[in-house]
């Protein structure tokens, strides 16, 4: 063991000489500062004007004039989905999903304003964030740092000396990867700082984090102990810069987005318009409110009456057009929530496909884990619209409620011929001050820590597997001697 | 001939340059394949659309009884057909929705409406053959060309072999021509293929063929001056790596962030808002105000613009068009916002090249950021065609008929449109 750290502590002074190592650890460190600082600030700044924003939509909500319950209906109302917790570390989706859902009766309308859609079309690779910079950029210098580690000692014949000395191949390969994860350490160390931070903001964040620190330090020994073992094995130092390079290609590159490409066609999403369409056609079959014959209202209203025991909708203790919006706001909403469950399961099913392909790349497992703890993934942003949804329902059925209860049958019926009706279905604003406020919390830390499950089993299997190869180049160097 | 037969057998000697050629052939090939796909499924998605519009016709045409009321139901398709070349590079065609139904109504409030897209699928980016030529061929022919004369040095051939009478023009430039025609083969046939699928026109084709020529061109003359200063090959090798990814990676992503915060884009949320609180404002404000406002608009229609005292659509749907109005000047500067960023980006590609590469790429393809404001413009004029053509039947006061709902103007995509007309 002593030899180990020996030999790790030969292999930190030469890369402390080495200039080009040097610089590309400063270089790191820099960036990594940066994308921390300015994810961080960034974020700050999104998380308060949504915020801001979801108090301004709701004290314009309560301000409304006297109206009638209806115009409320239409005037519906923003939601806005909060940012994650730890969405500086790692943002995620945040932008390439819309952040505003317009609440209206009726309809059910998309996520609107996300930051791609507002972005320079500059490359599109990846926002410079912490979790970018860790998932893509680190295993890159680990590579520049660690191809030669081995490879070099073999193309000058030091490594006869080292064996000479009574090195193992496995205290050489050992020591060596020891290097390189003091670098990785210190790789980590900004982006930790930065998701410290925000943990030590939010202290029920911690543990979660932690686990996200735990992922990335996993992601990285993996490509530690893949770096020393690919430079053992290597006959020549090129080779193993260019091996290495073509895995990292490959990995942190390549399959993301293969993947990507790969489940968006084989696993298409109906379009909205195809959904708005659809359950047009879905209305026109089950209850058609335009028309004045339809079956299902026409039996509506005679269940209505029965159940009164009245003959005609004016005798009916309420407003029978209150009754009839909510009949046909819970029809639509049936339809919406049924239609907007199919497209989840799609997407989930897509996003199955990424999970899946994490066999081939950490980088998929490690950038799902991080999202997922960072509540910055497709399951928190489904989680927001159904969320949001849910709340429109509920807000449109409680404002229809007012129109059956608040609202006189007759005046209503008259309003459009009499103005003076008209006014008096505007019922006082004091109810709008009673409606509920728009609240949207992101998953659990734990229900975050279970759904990370999966991709931290991919990770291990991956370290197991670099420890494997590492075991392998060990023994093959073992029996070839230098 | 003899030269380039004798390169082409030592290349296809070596396993590991083959490999990648191979390799580098299969990706081009399956970006335009799946570069089809997407575009197949943005055409089908659009034939759906138009394909279910006379149902909901003949559905708004039972029951509805004026021409406002036909307006009120009226959605009309809007699409952005993809482009010839959009199966090569896809660019933002996953983020802005292609298609869009729209009625009468403020504008603002329906343009910004999102496709009920993966997120997860968009963040890695697009897998299509800008991708392929900008991201992994560079690396292919680092790997085919960083050790051209390193290589043979290492290997102790060098001075003999530039001894050789014409070593210049028979060796070494028949051996480079020969690794960079390998890689742009790898990747102009499959792009060939797909553009003779996808029915390009040839000038277009040639156009986008020049492009990815270029983007090899510029690696293959960074490559070559760095393998000519006569370091190792294992020297080389680092350098161009590192050269390629920060020209691909680390500063555009800088360049990214420093444009979006130096090129503000007014917050959307509340553009929407805004044009929310001054079109229900309007149940509230005296009616006469929003009739005199539009009127000064469309002086032709005051003669018909009596109101009766109740609800008309002629007032209702004058103030959906002054809610557009009221938020015309953020509108722009929101549009103003994302046009200054691109603009920014633009000059960022002078300066990095296969940024730039890329970005020529989308816009020749139709596929880009510019597009999409474009688009959002031919929508802009369209829906003021649509409106007005609604205007002249609800302030003539004609009986109404439902050929009035068969005959609205429809959106023509080829239509440049009247950018502006809002």
């Amino acid at each position: 063991m002593r030899l180990v750290w020996t030999i790790a502590g030969a292999e930190l002074r030469l890369m402390l000489r080495s200039r080009l190592a040097l610089v590309g650890v400063v270089t790191l460190l820099l960036l990594s500062a940066i994308a921390a600082v300015t994810s961080a600030v960034q974020m700050a700044e999104t998380a308060q004007a949504r915020a801001q924003a979801q108090i301004e939509t709701d004290e314009q909500f309560k301000a409304q004039p006297n109206r009638h319950p209806h115009r409320m209906v239409h005037y519906g109302t923003y939601a806005l989905r909060p940012v994650g917790p730890l969405a500086a570390f790692d943002p995620g989706v945040d932008s390439f999903t819309g952040t505003v859902v317009f609440l209206e009766g009726h309809r059910q309308n998309s996520a609107t304003f996300g930051a791609a859609r507002e972005s320079s079309d500059l490359l599109r690779f990846g926002q410079l964030t912490p979790a970018f910079v860790l998932q893509t950029l680190a295993p890159l210098l680990l590579i520049f740092l660690g191809f030669a580690g081995v490879a070099r000692e073999r193309e000058r014949g030091s490594l006869r000396a080292l064996a000479a000395h009574g090195a193992s191949a496995r205290s050489i390969l050992g020591g060596k990867a020891m290097a390189l994860g003091v670098v990785a350490l210190l790789a980590l160390a900004p982006a930790l700082v930065a998701l410290g931070w925000a943990a030590v903001r939010q202290p029920h964040e911690g543990g979660i984090a932690l686990v996200i620190a735990l992922a990335y330090a996993g992601y990285l020994a993996a490509w530690v102990l893949g770096i020393v073992a690919v430079s053992g094995i290597a006959r020549t130092s090129q080779g193993a810069l260019i091996a290495l390079i073509a895995a990292w290609a490959l990995i942190v590159v390549l399959v993301p987005r293969a993947a990507a490409g790969i489940a968006g066609v084989a696993d298409p999403l109906p379009s909205r318009v195809d959904t708005e369409l659809a359950i047009a056609a879905d209305l026109r079959r089950i209850g058609d409110s335009h028309n004045a014959n339809d079956p299902h209202f026409a039996a509506f209203k005679t269940k209505l009456l029965k159940q009164y025991g009245v003959t005609r909708t004016e005798d009916l203790p309420f407003n029978y057009r209150g009754a009839l919006a909510q009949e046909g706001e819970r029809i639509t909403s049936q339809l919406f929530k049924d239609y907007a469950a199919r497209a989840d399961v799609i997407r989930q099913r897509q996003s199955g496909w990424l999970g899946w392909a994490g066999v081939l790349s950490p980088a998929l497992s490690v950038r799902d884990a991080s999202m997922v703890g960072a509540a910055t993934d497709l399951t928190t942003h489904t989680a927001f619209m159904n969320a949001a949804e849910a709340y429109r329902f509920d807000l449109v059925q409680r404002l229809n409620g007012l129109q059956a209860t608040a609202v006189s049958g007759t005046d209503d019926a008259a309003r459009s011929k009499d103005p003076l009706a008209d006014q008096r279905t505007r019922i006082s604003a004091d109810f709008w001050k009673t409606m509920p406020e728009f609240e949207f919390n992101a998953p659990s830390a734990s229900a975050r820590m279970t759904a990370m499950v999966p991709s931290l089993l991919l990770l291990g299997l991956w370290i197991a597997l670099a420890f494997g190869v590492l075991g392998w180049a060990a023994r093959r160097l073992e029996r070839h001697g230098a | 001939m003899n030269n380039v037969i004798r390169e082409m057998w030592m290349l296809g000697r070596n396993r590991a340059s083959l490999a990648a050629l191979v390799l580098l052939a299969v990706f081009a090939a399956a970006g335009v394949a799946i570069g089809l796909a997407n575009v197949a499924r943005d055409s089908a998605m659009i034939e759906r659309m138009l394909a279910g519009q006379p149902a909901e016709e003949q559905a708004v045409a039972g029951f509805v009884e004026d021409a406002g009321y036909g307006a009120y139901y009226g959605f009309q398709p809007v699409w952005d057909p993809p482009s010839d070349l959009a199966f090569a590079a896809l660019g933002n065609r996953d983020i802005a929705p292609a298609i869009l139904r729209v009625r009468s109504l403020s504008l603002e409030a329906q343009l910004y409406e999102n496709e009920s897209a993966n997120p997860e699928l968009s963040l890695a980016g697009r897998f299509d053959l800008v991708f392929i030529t900008i991201y992994i061929a560079p690396l292919v022919l680092i790997a085919l060309l960083h050790d051209v004369w390193s290589g043979e040095r290492e290997a102790g051939r060098l001075f003999m072999l530039s001894s050789l009478p014409g070593a210049r023009r028979r060796l070494w430039a028949v051996r480079i021509a020969v690794r960079i025609a390998g890689v742009l083969a790898a990747l102009l046939i499959p792009f060939a293929v797909g553009a003779i699928l996808a029915g390009t026109a040839l000038p277009r084709m040639l156009a986008f063929g020049g492009l990815i020529m270029l983007a090899c061109l510029f690696w293959s003359v960074v490559i070559l001056l760095v393998a000519r200063r006569g370091a190792s090959s294992v020297v080389n090798a680092a350098t161009l790596a590192s050269i390629w990814f920060a020209l691909t990676l680390v500063v555009p992503a800088a360049a990214n962030l420093a444009i979006n915060a130096s090129v503000p884009v007014p917050d959307g949320a509340e553009l929407a808002r805004e044009n929310r609180e001054f079109v229900h404002g309007a149940w509230d404000r005296p009616r006469e105000q929003t009739m005199d406002a539009f009127l000064a608009l469309y002086p032709q229609h005051a003669a018909g613009s009596a109101l009766p005292p109740t609800f008309h659509y002629k007032w209702y749907f004058a103030f959906q068009h002054l809610g557009d109005l009221h938020v015309a000047e953020q509108s722009q500067a929101y549009r103003d916002g994302i046009a200054g960023r691109a603009a920014y980006a633009r000059a960022a590609g002078w300066l990095l090249p296969p940024a730039g590469i890329a970005q020529a790429m989308t816009a020749l393809a139709g596929t880009d950021v510019t597009a999409q404001l474009e688009f959002q413009q031919r929508i802009r004029a369209y829906h003021t065609r649509l409106r007005e053509y609604y205007y002249d039947y609800l302030f003539s006061e004609r009986p109404f008929d439902v050929s009035i709902l068969a005959n609205v103007p429809r959106f023509d995509p080829a239509d440049d449109g009247d950018a502006g007309a809002d």
